[in-house]
């Protein structure tokens, strides 16, 4: 069931094992490669069709500037972190509420109610695309951040619930019940009994999420259409001209779009990796 | 507590300020394109048109141009801005047809740069005999060619068919492909097919076309596609056109393997990218066809319109008068690259593209706005897939024609 660890194999085995893994992350990095290289080609390169070989001269920091003189990527970077972190907090947050009380009270509709939630995460969001624009224009809030931001957590809520609830669910009951016959307040108990308790999983949690809402391209599209608070995924797309593609620099900006989050997963890999497993074995 | 309620009142007092004296009228405009020479160009004009009416508060959106597309309905009938982009010719029919924009004529009328120097663009602007909008930039189409090998193979810009044919026999016994092009994304068929239509069967029988008014197993436009089949013949293009797009088929081009390529001006900007010069590259007018059809040309048009539910119709009126002006109209064109439609507009005089293209458009008899805005969407959507099927398969030629003319009797 677990994977053995590569030192207990044979030697041969971890001879084919040293060999095969630069090979299989060469082609498994392969897509990334190319567009690292198509990001630091002269235009001329692509032009000409070279796209593959060598770039006949290397314009790192020529593109990448490019980027930032030519489009506001600065700005749609902020605009990103700006939907992104309260889109977590708010979630995150809701997520803890809920799933104390599915977690923890007894009463009839807590399985249903989570199923609810639960169900939530099985319908295709971009079926409830016209329904969403159509609620934000009547509310007003179409083409603002606040509005993508409610969307957003609305439609996180449910997976974060699901994971809150099954961790808390974990934890050992008669923790609570001791509390509560020393007397300590519903709140206090949520706040400073289970809350410190399950920090791993709201760590977990908030890198998760932060991914998520900082690749999402689909909401952004359909909800803002105002170029002062475009997102930075949505963002690249202003280096597509009606004709011509800018591919050096859309290459440069995709890879810069994509840094925040592989930064992020580097520095808290620890809870990440715990987030993908913890969710997953309990309940 | 109470500086807080002290900051709001002031606040309050504030914006009552603004919007008394300030916000005297307002002028909304909607633009569709965020890349970003065309976004500069655009905000200069409406930086220009601020400081020439300091009392009119302008309220400038720009958008994704695709997204625009979808969107534009929506806007027209429920939040219509008071100035919004589209495009003129048959895709404009819709919108007019639906009493979504509002009739310019009378500033055509009393206009002066309207009335009188835009007179080659007037009919694309025009439907039911009234016109709709004001265009702010255009560029030409036409056939962008190899200097050196011509001039290495002795050939002159051929002025009719035959002098065609006759160029595509010099250079494929010299081992050149006469024609690239990259038809992945379908629309570049339909520019050779215009120039074939337009030449075979002059700019009426095409409107008439693209208006769903003649069908494609006219004998008219059978002959158009006699023309192409013996283009396709003599004048191969190169083989793998299917799998490559517009700017992938330049490759050959700039490598000397293929000699022209049948492109709207946008292009010549990628021709340099891909190392040719200015004395390698140059551009003649797709040559006639049938003798004495007047000279119509490919001309895709960007406007402004009024919707017919603008609120602040006078301002649109001023908005539209000014981007009419010459001096608009040539610093505008200047920034992105384009022609200005004002004939009296300074163009760029040291791009020889830009000047050619001037002469051509402002003289042709006609301005064709390209088959995928001529033809309806889902109409184009079939055209374009039947050309690139025909430019694959010539003797598929009656079976796409009769799918064609099935499509066409859906989609009118």
């Amino acid at each position: 069931m677990f994977p053995v660890p590569i030192e207990k194999n044979s030697a041969k085995a971890q001879i084919a094992y040293k060999l095969a893994l630069p090979i299989a992350l060469f082609f498994w990095l392969l897509p990334l490669l190319a567009i690292f290289m198509t990001s630091i080609r002269p235009v001329s390169d692509i032009a000409t069709g070279n796209v593959f070989g060598i770039p006949s001269s290397f314009q790192l920091i020529q593109n990448y500037s490019e980027v930032f003189a030519k489009t506001e990527a600065l700005q749609y970077l902020i605009n990103t972190l700006l939907i992104a972190l309260p889109t977590m907090v708010l979630s995150v947050g809701m997520a803890c509420l809920t799933g104390y009380a599915l977690a923890i009270y007894k009463f009839r509709w807590a399985l249903p109610l989570f199923f609810l939630f639960v169900a939530g995460n099985f319908v295709p969001f971009q079926i409830l695309m016209l329904p969403v624009v159509n609620i934000s224009v009547k509310l007003e809030i179409m083409n603002t951040v606040p509005g993508l931001v409610m969307f957003h957590a609305a439609f996180q809520l449910g997976f974060c619930t699901l994971f809150m609830r099954n961790f808390m669910k974990a934890l050992p009951f008669e923790l609570i019940e001791s509390a509560r016959l020393e007397g300590v307040g519903e709140f206090q108990i949520f706040w400073h009994l289970v809350l410190p308790l399950v920090k791993p999983a709201i760590a977990a949690l908030c890198v998760l999420i932060f991914t998520f809402i900082w690749n999402d391209f689909f909401w952004a599209t359909v909800l803002i259409q105002e170029d002062s608070s475009l997102p930075i995924t949505v963002g690249v797309r202003t280096l597509n001209g009606e004709f011509v593609q800018q591919w050096h620099l859309i290459s440069a900006a995709s890879l810069l779009a994509a840094m925040p989050p592989v930064i992020m997963f580097f520095i808290m890999q620890k809870h990440f990796i715990a987030g993908l497993t913890l969710g997953a074995t309990k309940g | 507590m109470s500086l807080r309620f002290t900051k709001l009142a002031l606040g309050a007092a504030m914006a009552g300020l603004f919007s008394g004296s300030l916000l005297a009228s307002d002028l909304v405009i909607t633009f569709d394109d965020l890349n970003p020479d065309k976004k500069a160009a655009y905000e200069a004009a409406v930086e220009a048109f601020k400081a020439a009416n300091p009392d009119i508060n302008v309220v400038a959106n720009n958008g994704d141009r695709e997204a625009h597309k979808d969107t534009i309905r929506n806007a027209l009938q429920n939040d219509a801005p008071d100035v919004i982009t589209w495009y003129p010719g048959n895709r404009m029919g819709p919108f007019v047809d639906a009493g979504l924009f509002t009739d310019i004529s009378d500033l055509w009328a009393s206009d002066e740069n309207l009335s009188s120097n835009f007179n080659a663009i007037k009919p694309t602007m025009t439907r039911d005999g009234k016109q709709w909008g004001v265009p702010y930039s255009y560029y030409q189409w036409g056939v962008y060619y190899r200097a050196d090998i011509y001039e290495k193979l002795g050939l002159s810009e051929p002025k009719n068919w035959e002098e065609l044919l006759g160029n595509c026999d010099a250079l494929k016994g010299a081992g050149v492909t006469p024609f690239t092009i990259g038809t992945q994304y379908l629309w570049t068929a339909a520019g050779v097919f215009d120039y074939l239509n337009l030449r075979t069967n002059g700019y009426e029988v095409h409107n008439d076309l693209t208006a769903g008014k003649i069908k494609y197993t006219d004998d008219r436009i059978r002959a158009t596609f006699a023309k192409w089949e013996e283009m396709l013949d003599r004048c191969s293009f190169v083989s793998t056109h299917a799998t490559m797009d517009w700017q992938a088929a330049i490759s050959p081009f700039a490598k000397g393997d293929a000699a022209m390529y049948v492109m709207g001006n946008f292009s010549v900007g990628q021709y340099k990218d891909a190392g040719l010069t200015d004395e390698q590259i140059d551009f003649f007018q797709f040559p006639e066809i049938t003798a004495g059809v007047p000279r119509a040309e490919e001309a895709p048009a960007d406007a402004f319109f009024i919707p017919a539910n603008a609120k602040n119709v006078e301002n649109a009126k001023k908005f539209l008068s000014f981007i009419a002006t010459p001096q608009i109209q040539g610093d505008w064109n200047k920034a992105i690259g384009q022609l200005p439609p004002n004939a009296a507009a300074e163009i760029n005089a040291d791009d020889k593209f830009i000047v050619e293209g001037m002469a051509t458009l402002s003289t042709a008899a006609g301005l064709a706005q390209f088959y995928d805005r001529d033809a309806p969407a889902a109409m184009a959507k079939a055209g374009m897939e039947g050309f690139q099927k025909f430019m694959l398969d010539p003797s598929a030629l009656d079976e796409i024609l009769e799918g064609l003319d099935k499509v066409q009797a859906e989609v009118y």
